[in-house]
């Protein structure tokens, strides 16, 4: 810590406030637009909101399903959210999960009769490794070419897609008629939350949740505390200022890359391990791709990760009964999702302009 | 067999796909050339084709009948291209939002708004009925019009290769020499320009720079919802949910790849286009050579990485590309 200069930021409480708010401010919004546009359809949004949050939050098994779909989010959104602080956008990072995933059912299977002390962590470093691989090509290019890492990494997401496609109706094809892998072994099986704590009827919900949280607590740590972490806020920040202060661009936006396809690769092997048991062609709901409104409503916090997360996996949890008690479309969570994304990236306009507005006000004053 | 991939057909069908590719990376050439990032233009391509697609089923069994309808419905595509595409101009250029932000949002509102419409709509996920009458092909000259051999192989591949497309595929040709011409050769195009290499010199000298990156914002959503229509009203008759399938983004890569210019975007657009007719065509013979079809689904998404990569030499993007100007 001694010696090193820190990013400082001045105290201006009210802007504060308004970061502060502004995810919350932002949700309401997009619920509002939503409840319009369902109403505007002739269905009841009041039905339909009580039945999304019964179906999200209502009993303790809907809590674990919401857990459920928010383990892998938490991940993503930790992948994106790293990403952005060091001035890059892994819109990608759903080729990195089918990477981990495709790891973990490949290992899965493959050490599965070991004990699960050895075979679970071996496995999911294993799945984080993967991830990492698979944005490492995307961050050299970005690094000694500059080609964008929005387009490449999106490329090599339909790349994943289509290995993960080949091997579960070919090499890695379990028998029967369906594309999937085998089932992994027990020793690979990622436990549930209410195998480990009996008190906590949680459902479905597994230990990945610990290990997300975990994840981003080592985040959090990374980026404050590590010297790859400064280097990631400072190219992030400033590059021409960082590089000329010494840190490499190159090699700052190649480790950066990396560790965000790791947590993008987290999440996939977490799911197969946790979840799915094998991987499949459709095993992702697009995790990879709902991680980025993840990062955005978190501010990039990877702290605020976890909640936000929670928030777009009790959509995700709820809708189904959003649809079946209300008759609304499961698609309108994209919609909302979007909206939230575009509501909390309007708040820097909105300080300033709230800023500027109290400078008019207090120089009519005096 | 090299017959079965090598045949007038894989060069026409390489138009075909490399149509919609191209309408969209030409509006994101001249998106980008005004200093605005559009990565919407997938969203965009997909508000054109579910509006194009509806407006055609809601008016092809009125009195106008079906060949009107799927004008109309060209129509409706692009108009509502540009009208989605408002959301970005004024998030960008009026709000000051990160741009890729805006985009990102907007691609995911898309994907939400098309797919919510159509269950509302038509009652059911997935794809929509198929529209009576696609737009029609432009000529219909009689294929044997030369007789067969040596003249009939020529006129064969002239007449499969030039004139077997449908109104939009030239529309997208004449649209990038016109784009061209109009970027390089008119006042519009040389104050485009300088919208995205020096925004504040622009504005010095007069242009006003929040309209000129409007009008460049709202004429790349028009051009993808044509890109749109083209799939859904040309192509395949039908409008399915995410069948963009990140077309858009592959429009960004051939902009990129054609060096922000118009006929630059439309031959990368072609070369990808070939790329994908290619895929096609061997898939129909991968059994036969033993390669998995996934591999053929690959090589658009391969090339366009090392295109990128840089194979062909290093690009560089308008100076102010991105950034959002304020004035003083």
């Amino acid at each position: 810590m001694a010696g090193r200069p820190e990013i400082v930021e001045q105290r201006d409480w009210t802007g504060i406030a308004i970061k502060a708010f502004s995810p919350v401010v932002s949700v309401i919004l997009a619920v509002l637009i939503s409840s319009l546009i369902i109403w505007a359809f002739g269905k009841d949004p009041v039905a339909a909101f009580s039945a999304l949050i019964r179906g999200s939050f209502g009993s303790m098994n809907y809590i674990g399903e919401t857990f459920l779909s928010a383990v892998p989010l938490m991940f993503t959104g930790l992948a994106v959210a790293y990403g952005f602080r060091s001035g890059l956008f892994n819109i990608g990072a759903e080729g990195q999960l089918f990477m981990g995933g495709l790891a973990g059912a490949y290992l899965g299977v493959v050490l599965g009769g070991m004990s699960v002390f050895i075979a679970l962590p071996a496995i999911i470093i294993a799945g984080a490794l993967a991830g990492a691989a698979w944005a490492f090509i995307p961050a050299v290019l970005k690094a000694r070419v500059g080609a964008h890492e929005v387009i490449t990494t999106m490329m090599f997401g339909y790349i994943a897609r289509y290995i993960v496609s080949w091997l579960v109706t070919g090499p890695l094809k379990a028998p029967g008629p369906i594309p999937q892998t085998d089932l992994i072994g027990a020793g690979a099986v990622l436990p549930r939350i209410v195998q480990v704590f009996p008190a906590l009827q949680l459902g479905r919900a597994h230990m990945g949740l610990l290990i997300a949280v975990g994840c981003a607590a080592l985040m959090w740590f990374i980026l404050k505390y590590t010297t790859t972490g400064y280097e990631s806020r400072a190219v992030g920040f400033n590059p021409l200022a960082a590089e000329n202060g010494g840190i490499s661009i190159a090699s700052t936006t190649v480790k950066a890359l990396c560790i965000s396809g790791a947590l993008a690769g987290l999440a996939g092997v977490v799911e197969v391990l946790g979840v799915q048991g094998r991987i499949f062609d459709t095993f992702s709901s697009g995790f990879g791709f709902t991680g980025i409104a993840v990062a955005l409503l978190a501010k990039n916090n990877p702290i605020a990760v976890i909640p936000a997360a929670i928030l777009f996996g009790a959509l995700s949890a709820g809708s189904s009964l959003m649809q079946l008690e209300a008759n609304v479309p499961i698609k309108v969570v994209s919609i909302i999702q979007g909206l939230i994304i575009f509501f909390v990236a309007t708040e820097p306009f909105v300080s300033k302009w709230i800023a500027r507005r109290r400078k008019e006000v207090t120089a009519r004053a005096q | 067999m090299l017959s079965d991939v090598l045949n007038p057909d894989l060069f026409a069908s390489a138009i075909r796909v490399a149509t919609p590719l191209a309408l969209a990376a030409i509006g994101g050439t001249i998106c980008e050339r005004s200093g605005v990032v559009n990565i919407a233009l997938e969203g965009m391509m997909l508000v054109g084709a579910f509006f194009g697609t509806a407006a055609t089923l809601a008016l092809q069994g009125t009195s106008i009948g079906p060949l009107a309808a799927v004008w109309i419905g060209l129509a409706t595509a692009v108009a509502t291209g540009a009208l989605f595409s408002l959301i970005h101009a004024f998030a960008s250029i009026d709000l000051r939002m990160e741009q890729v932000v805006s985009g990102t949002a907007l691609n995911i509102l898309a994907l939400g708004l098309t797919g919510f419409l159509m269950e509302s709509f038509y009652g059911h996920p997935g794809s929509t009925d198929a529209v009576r009458e696609t737009l029609p092909q432009v000529f219909n000259f009689p294929v044997a019009a030369a007789g067969s051999g040596l003249l009939g192989t020529v006129w064969t591949w002239i007449n499969t290769l030039l004139f077997s497309h449908s109104p939009i595929a030239y529309m997208a040709i004449a649209i990038a020499v016109i784009g061209q011409w109009a970027l390089y050769r008119t006042r519009w195009g040389v104050r485009l320009r300088a919208l995205g290499e020096h925004p504040r010199a622009a504005d010095t000298v007069g242009i006003n720079v929040r309209r000129g990156r409007y009008a460049a914002v709202v004429i790349s959503g028009a051009l993808a919802g044509l890109a749109g229509a083209n799939l859904a009203l040309e192509q395949v008759g039908t409008f399915t949910e995410n069948m963009t399938n990140g077309r858009g983004f592959i429009a960004l890569a051939a902009n990129i790849f054609g060096r922000w210019t118009p006929v630059g975007s439309y031959l990368a657009s072609l070369l990808f286009g070939f790329t994908d007719a290619l895929q096609i065509k061997l898939q129909l013979v991968s059994s036969a050579i033993k390669v998995p079809p996934q591999f053929f689904l690959m090589l658009p998404y391969v090339l366009t990485v090392v295109v990128l990569a840089g194979v062909m030499g290093r690009a560089v993007a308008p100076a102010a590309v991105g950034k959002p100007y304020e004035k003083e």
